[in-house]
């Protein structure tokens, strides 16, 4: 190849059709006879239904069908391959969230449905909710996933610390508002069901569906080649889409079943609120003795919501001492999930901050102290990390932004009535690859067709793909395609854990392995091929050839078919994930993260005016969807810092802001240019080389942004959102 | 099938339904007329999407608080969500569809290509009619102002700076005409 296919700023793939409007979203699919589905959902947060009245519902004009509790099917409670299913819905008069579904109704048009949905009747038998998190009615999950640990004697080394900072830091509950709400298109053939669906894992989605519905897995179709986003709300099988396959099987017709963007707060998780208390201590000259992290978080009443909150704690710094601690409290509030860096997000705004006071603490540059307390090994494990390039990342990000200028005093580097803040933040996420099949298929015109059941909600995935395959091929970008979101490609993870394009490219290294061994194996006693006898080590690929590493002679794909008379082969490949107790531990990305704050000293209002991250990612496949990648996720992060806050009413367990009226996000105003500098190199745990960058832009974010409001005011904000109302 | 007999030989919604108020429309789409006869309840942005079959145009919110749905109507942007589709009669209705001439694209489709000013694809549509009409509306002389006229087509992926950048670049060049 004259020019590498990988790791330049490729166009998106998928770019044209988007920008087009001729991708079709799963709510764009309109199968013929559709009928149209419409939620009710619960005003009450506890308690149950005592009385539906649905006749008027039924009688309302184009009604096709009402289903609630008394008349739905019994479905199963399935555990499902990626985690428990949620509950399946409709099972019983039990209320445990405001906003609970408690009826679909299906009609000829959505204005129809949407008409009759109001006139289900619904009398409550209405209970206390409890929906605060420092609700001493509430249950208290200890160690919910089994991830507490502890190094070390964290209470002597803290009693025994020269210097300390005890803490606690809170995050609101935030929802994941993807742009495309939520929709299901379900149709039966018989037994044969397919659906359309808004999910980041086609996979899982078919095998969840498969057993809530005891339908054999092979009879469940899920299709999502585009999803209007997702942002972890994809990851599970909610209960909207099931219904849509109820509904579907109970009028005899397609359904389509979309939310509402108010349905958006309560039908698809979001990231649970957390309190968290920090302790640390240390030596005078800033050598961290212990690290104590209690992180609460809030869950729903029948759910379970894997969020590990203090991971960041046991793996951040080279402490002797740690211990971290996860609590769930479980609430009458709607089901939490996955949200962009789920955990993390909040974990290491707590860390971050707290490290911050223990600087100021301390009169210490807040990067010294960080990098005087650089865990070069796993601080809990001892074990080495397979690729740690964060302190190139601390060295290039203060480079870029211009760290030295910072005038460690705070309230010092003012401008008129503008507060300038200089703040800084760390992150270690976590390392993430599923198992995961791909295949990949040559044919006779010298194209290749790459398949696997994993989506791309938008990270890029079909483009680095295309680019992977084509430089393990040994063909140019435009002789190949990548067929995604289908349940029936072989298997793949959700696109979660920013762990899809290590887990789905490890697999594409051995579909491709396994391909040429094909095309070897057609041609293993041609006397007429100059690879006759070549092993699969034997020999590279090059412009669309396969050719002898030791004489360089060889052949093309299309001259190998053709002389045997083959349209084309086909090989699967699969990758798993790396093995745990390996000497190296398998190392996620890092980055560091640079902020400039301006905050109005008269009305407090705070604009981030610059943000520079430096990322060690690994092996950069694409450097404009990578970056894309991390000022998305800062973007994202920007929002958690600044304005995302879902408010629950504590008498009603209603949410109060549930529209993009009232829930604000970061719009293009508040969002400065973001730099973004990769640093560091390959990973060596998958051939891939990759990292992971889909959840690198939020955490650090919004500490390195709370760090630059304490030093451009003097206020330590240690609750998101930063609101003007805790800087006057 | 060309264009306008896809639309008539499609049912409109609620057609099957009695008891219910429909009005006949008439609507000039990215250049063709077309008819269809439309529930009074339905929006702007349904009929184009269900009636005439025009997904290109997405809905967000359904509350005219994300500009998903931006359309042109009678050459200024709409929120099609907020804009019921019998008093959309008679006028003349430009969709993300009608941005394309001969096969060619529009030079802010091609700018956001070029400079990623997508991720999900889901807000594109409307993005990019609202960056359309800002520069018909000159207001993209800085990237101040084209971050606060672009402020009311929300984005979650987080590509902002990338579409400012695309916008930039057609305002500078001028010929988005």
């Amino acid at each position: 190849m004259d020019r590498a296919v990988v790791g330049e700023g490729v166009d998106r793939v998928d770019a044209r059709v988007k920008v087009s409007g001729r991708a079709a979203y799963p709510t764009d699919h309109d199968p013929p006879d559709v009928a149209h589905a419409v939620l009710v959902q619960s005003t009450i947060a506890a308690g149950r239904v005592a009385a539906l009245d649905t006749s008027a519902a039924e009688a309302a004009p184009g009604v096709l069908a009402v289903i609630t509790h008394e008349n739905a099917p019994e479905l199963c409670a399935a555990q499902g391959e990626g985690g428990p299913v949620p509950p399946p819905p409709l099972q019983s008069d039990r209320i445990v969230h405001h906003g609970q579904t408690i009826a679909v109704v299906v009609a000829e048009t959505f204005e129809q449905a949407t008409e009759a949905a109001r006139l289900v009747t619904v009398l409550y038998a209405r209970a206390e909710p409890v929906v605060d998190i420092e609700n001493p009615r509430a249950e208290h999950v200890r160690d919910p996933f089994g991830t507490d640990d502890a190094t070390g004697d964290v209470d002597k080394a803290l009693a025994e610390a020269p210097v300390r900072v005890e803490r606690t830091y809170r995050t609101a509950a935030n929802t994941n508002n993807p742009m495309g709400p939520f929709a299901t298109v379900a149709s039966w053939d018989g037994d044969e069901l397919t659906v359309h669906d808004c999910t980041q894992g086609p996979s899982r989605t078919r095998s969840d569906l498969a057993n809530v519905l005891k339908a054999p897995r092979d009879s469940v179709r899920v299709l999502a080649p585009y999803l209007g986003g997702g942002f972890g709300a994809g990851l599970r099988t909610w209960q909207h889409t099931v219904l849509a396959a109820v509904a579907a099987r109970q009028v005899g017709r397609p359904v389509k079943l979309v939310l509402t963007r108010k349905q958006m707060f309560t039908s698809v998780g979001h990231r649970p609120d957390t309190r968290q208390t920090l302790r640390i201590g240390a030596t005078r000259d800033g050598r961290i003795t212990a690290i104590d992290h209690e992180a609460w978080q809030t869950l729903s009443i029948d759910d379970a919501n894997y969020e590990h909150v203090s991971r960041c704690s046991l793996s951040g710094y080279a402490s002797p001492n740690i211990s971290a601690r996860d609590v769930q409290i479980r609430l009458h509030v709607p089901s939490p999930g996955s949200m962009r860096a789920p955990g993390d997000a909040q974990g290491n705004f707590a860390l971050e901050s707290a490290l911050d006071e223990l600087a100021h603490e301390l009169g210490m540059d807040p990067l010294e102290l960080r990098l005087r307390n650089h865990a070069d090994v796993h601080p809990v494990t001892g074990q080495r990390w397979s690729s740690n390039e964060l302190r190139a990342c601390y060295r290039t990000g203060a480079e870029k932004f211009g760290w030295s200028r910072r005038d460690p005093e705070p309230r010092s580097m003012r401008r008129g009535r503008t507060l300038v803040g200089y703040g800084m933040a760390g992150t270690s996420f976590f390392f993430y690859q599923a198992s995961c099949a791909a295949r990949i298929t040559v044919t006779r015109d010298g194209q290749a067709v790459v398949g696997s059941a994993g989506m791309d909600l938008g990270t890029g995935t079909y483009t680095v793909m295309t680019q992977l395959a084509a430089e393990l091929l040994g063909l140019p970008l435009g002789r190949v395609r990548v067929v995604l979101g289908d349940s029936s490609l072989p298997r793949a993870p959700s696109a979660g854990g920013s762990g899809l394009t290590g887990s789905m490219g490890s697999a594409l290294h051995d579909a491709r392995r396994n391909l040429i061994r094909s095309f070897l194996d057609l041609v293993r006693d041609d006397t007429d091929s100059p690879l006759r006898g070549a092993d699969v080590d034997d020999v590279r690929v090059e412009d669309g050839r396969i050719v002898r590493e030791d004489d360089g002679r060889g052949e093309s794909y299309t001259e190998i078919l053709t002389r045997h008379r083959q349209d084309e082969l086909t090989a699967e490949g699969s990758a798993e994930a790396p093995k745990e107790d390996l000497p190296v531990v398998p190392t996620g990305p890092y980055a560091a993260k640079f902020a400039e704050v301006h905050v109005d000293e008269d009305l407090g209002t705070v604009r981030v005016a610059r943000l520079v991250t430096a990322a060690h990612c690994g092996r950069v496949l694409n450097e404009k969807t990578a970056r894309g990648q991390i000022v998305g996720g800062t973007v994202g992060g920007i929002g958690m810092a600044l304005f995302e806050h879902t408010v629950t009413e504590t008498r009603t367990g209603r949410i109060a802001n549930g529209t993009f009226g009232d829930y604000l996000v970061a719009v293009n105003a508040d969002i400065p240019d973001l730099e973004v500098h990769f640093v560091g190199g390959p990973d060596p745990t998958s051939p891939n080389g990759t990292k992971g960058c889909g959840e690198l832009g939020v955490p650090g974010t919004p500490a390195a942004i709370a760090n630059a409001v304490f030093h451009a005011t003097g206020i330590r904000v240690r609750r998101l959102p930063i609101t003007l109302e805790q800087l006057l | 099938m060309d264009e306008s007999a896809a639309a008539q030989a499609r049912t409109a919604p609620g057609q099957r339904a009695p008891g219910v108020a429909r009005v006949p429309v008439s609507l000039r789409v990215n250049g063709t007329e077309r008819r269809l006869e439309v529930d009074t309840r339905t929006t702007l942005l349904d009929a184009l999407r269900d009636g005439l079959k025009l997904t290109g145009t997405k809905k967000g919110c359904d509350q005219g608080q994300c500009g998903a749905c931006t359309v042109h109507v009678d050459g200024r942007r709409m929120l099609s969500c907020l804009m019921l589709a019998a008093s959309a009669d008679g006028r003349e209705v430009r969709t993300i569809e009608g941005l394309e001439r001969d096969g060619t694209p529009h030079p802010m489709q091609e700018a956001f290509v070029r400079h990623d000013g997508l991720q999900c694809g889901y807000c594109t549509s409307g993005q990019i009619m609202s960056a359309v009409a800002l520069l018909e509306e000159g207001r993209a002389g800085s990237d101040e102002e084209i971050r606060e006229f672009m402020s009311g087509n929300l984005c979650r992926c987080g590509t902002y700076p990338h579409i400012v950048a695309a916008i930039r670049e057609v305002a500078a060049r001028g010929d988005h005409a």
